[in-house]
């Protein structure tokens, strides 16, 4: 039991199920007949031991880090600036006026007797960016289990549906009659565009809809798509006598590009926001500051430097 | 002079161009004359514009993206590769990676000219909003993995030097020659590489992959909604999305290797077989899958650029996936013992270098 939560807390054992992943996806795509295994059960159980470890490493790390971000510690001493990447000492720089420079920063303070410690960071969120992320996989790949689970409770998930040309199907409660399907060419003879013009007819409810080859229509929660023709009769006659649609109802794929958006977003954050602290110990007129960045650490000493410089200058 | 023959000639003009400044970087490898890479820089800039012209004007006279058949993708593919190499440039002097950049942009711009280039007329599927915005986002993402590829490469390179020159100088220490062999073997590796540290190149190439991992990923998902509308379901598994989503996964472990601190040759193989990936994914889907599916019958899938699955296109390939294994051989360091030789040799001339 220990063992698997060692192995399920641990970064490098899921970075060794992504890589049995992408062996399999690959060997999936140039094995004959190999992509039946994404469906199998070789594949989806380590998808499913991925988005477990993605929880547990998630769920495990998350708690000490809104710990350290949430409550910084404040009352640091002197052994702890002088191992952080940037440290410094000033005398007659006022800590206001890091204040002043500092834009954007949220700032913390305590002072004991002598000392004051104060405390400033920006850029919380990108430290919670990885668990943005994590959190929208599982999001968009409940979408997917929803959408495997309850498509098939629905009789018209997936169907396909063949209409001859001014005639009708009774579909889920309403009516959809196909009045015409047009073939359009270019110049060249190839085909600029597939056309079918439907009507709904829902009770009193009458609505005439065109479907094209990317552009479906939805009624009820049901997506209607072009699925194929009577390409027979446009070839002898110029005119189709039937269009078949393929009916969706996918529950889960809100969920899907929810998923999908949360996981951009964490992806975007983590990669682009830098945490910055900076740390101020105030003690009989001497400052000592010591600063450090998880991102962009070169520019971000660099500035401080420069801040700390300019600041002692003016004093 | 009618708009086809414009664009014909600024196509023409971009592919000279290429050749020429890359035969620029190759004679600088050579010499380490800067002023080869200056021009190489120069004329890759120019080349640029004119592809630039070509672009527009196809755009206007194709009436639809330049980026529908093999012969316009490959075109795009090249001038974004250029256009990334220029914009690097802009605040630091990263000239030297055109050794690497300017053959590759000849490379696809002459594999384009293969290409029928006569602009197709858009197919029903392709006739969305999506191919406005899915394309270029994922030309441009592959590029950014391109250039994090390269600067990988440049590190594992210099890393390798770096080594050798280490242990050159513990022998010559060892062997208590004079203060000018010391100086001599500092000046001995002037080259290319000098110019970037190694920070600079990882640095580099984790730049790059955060912006090609963001562009890979909002690729991956406006091809699914895309595929949604078009053909009913946002995932198929279909060979095409499955490298892009390899890709991304390669990515993903070197995002989490970095943060895990492992060693920075570590992450630069992973992005050189990330960007192995981006290959796949680019070209061997549309050239390799055609042949082992004439053979034994594998899905292409409904992704297959027209045109795909020719030969020009297998060898186009496999010469770039060959050239990117070589320079990963290249990389490798020899174990201590094999320099031992070659070494003894060369003492003596440390000493005339004065």
């Amino acid at each position: 039991m220990n063992i698997a939560i060692k192995l399920l807390t641990s970064t490098k054992f899921a970075i060794v199920i992504i890589a049995v992943i992408i062996a399999l996806a690959a060997f999936g795509t140039v094995y004959p007949g190999g992509d039946a295994i994404f469906g199998s059960w070789l594949f989806l159980p380590f998808i499913g031991l991925l988005a477990l470890s993605t929880v547990t490493c998630s769920l495990t790390r998350i708690r000490p880090l809104l710990r350290a971000v949430m409550h910084p510690k404040l009352e640091v001493d002197d052994q702890f600036l002088q191992q952080l990447p940037y440290h410094t000492k000033l005398t007659g720089v006022a800590i206001s006026q890091f204040k002043a420079h500092l834009k954007g920063f949220k700032w913390y303070e305590s002072t004991s007797s002598e000392t004051t410690f104060v405390f400033a960071q920006k850029g919380r969120i990108g430290r919670f960016g990885p668990y943005i992320a994590h959190f929208g996989v599982l999001i968009l790949l409940l979408g997917v289990v929803i959408g495997a689970a309850f498509g098939q409770t629905n009789p018209y998930n997936d169907t396909i549906t063949v209409i001859p040309v001014g005639g009708s199907q009774q579909v889920d409660g309403f009516v959809l009659r196909l009045d015409s399907f047009n073939v359009s060419y270019y110049d060249n003879g190839a085909v600029r565009e597939y056309r079918a013009i439907v009507t709904i007819i829902d009770g009193n409810q009458v609505q005439t809809r065109d479907i094209t080859i990317n552009g479906p229509t939805n009624y009820k929660g049901l997506t209607f798509l072009l699925y194929g023709y009577d390409s027979q009769g446009v070839i002898e006659s110029g005119k189709a006598s039937w269009v078949a649609f393929q009916i969706k109802n996918d529950t889960g794929i809100t969920l899907v590009w929810t998923g999908a958006a949360v996981t951009l977003l964490g992806i975007m954050l983590s990669l682009y926001i830098s945490h910055k602290r900076v740390w101020i110990k105030l003690y009989k007129e001497q400052i000592t500051l010591g600063a450090i960045s998880n991102k962009n650490v070169v520019r971000f000493l660099k500035n401080i430097d420069n801040l700390c410089a300019k600041l002692e200058d003016h004093s | 002079m009618d708009i086809a023959a414009i664009e014909r000639l600024g196509f023409e003009i971009a592919l000279g161009a290429y050749l020429i400044s890359s035969i620029l970087f190759i004679l600088y490898l050579s010499s380490k004359k800067r002023r080869l890479a200056d021009m190489g820089f120069t004329l890759t800039a120019f080349g640029f514009a004119f592809q630039t012209l070509a672009l527009i004007t196809r755009w206007f006279y194709a009436g639809h993206p330049p980026w529908v058949n093999t012969y316009e993708v490959m075109s795009f593919f090249a001038w974004t590769i250029v256009g990334a190499y220029l914009v690097l440039n802009i605040r630091t002097d990263y000239k030297s990676v055109g050794t690497l950049v300017a053959p590759l942009s000849f490379a696809t711009l002459g594999f384009a000219s293969l290409q029928p280039s006569n602009p197709t007329p858009l197919i029903p599927a392709l006739q969305s909003v999506w191919l406005l915005i899915h394309v270029p986002i994922v030309v441009v993402s592959y590029c950014a993995l391109f250039i994090a590829f390269v600067a990988s490469i440049l590190f594992l390179f210099k890393d390798k030097q770096l080594s050798e020159q280490r242990t050159l100088k513990d022998k010559r220490l060892l062997k208590n020659r004079s203060t000018e062999a010391m100086r001599a073997l500092s000046q001995e590796h002037t080259n290319i590489l000098d110019k970037l540290s190694l920070t600079q190149l990882d640095d580099l190439a984790y730049r790059s992959v955060a912006v090609g991992f963001p562009l890979l990923t909002i690729g991956i998902i406006t091809g699914a909604i895309w595929a949604e509308a078009a053909w009913g379901s946002y995932w198929s598994w279909d060979p095409k999305e499955t490298w892009s989503l390899i890709t991304w996964f390669v990515f993903l472990i070197y995002l989490h290797a970095k943060t895990q601190n492992w060693s920075s040759s570590l992450a630069a193989y992973i992005a050189a077989f990330g960007f192995i990936s981006v290959i796949c994914t680019f070209l061997g889907v549309a050239y390799v899958l055609p042949f082992l599916e004439t053979y034994i019958s594998v899905s292409t899938g409904l992704h297959s650029y027209a045109g795909g699955g020719d030969v020009a296109g297998t060898v186009f390939f496999c010469g770039i996936v060959g050239f990117v294994f070589l320079l990963l051989f290249m990389t490798r360091k020899k174990p201590p013992h094999a320099s031992d030789t070659p070494l003894a040799e060369a003492t003596p001339e440390v000493t005339r270098v004065d």
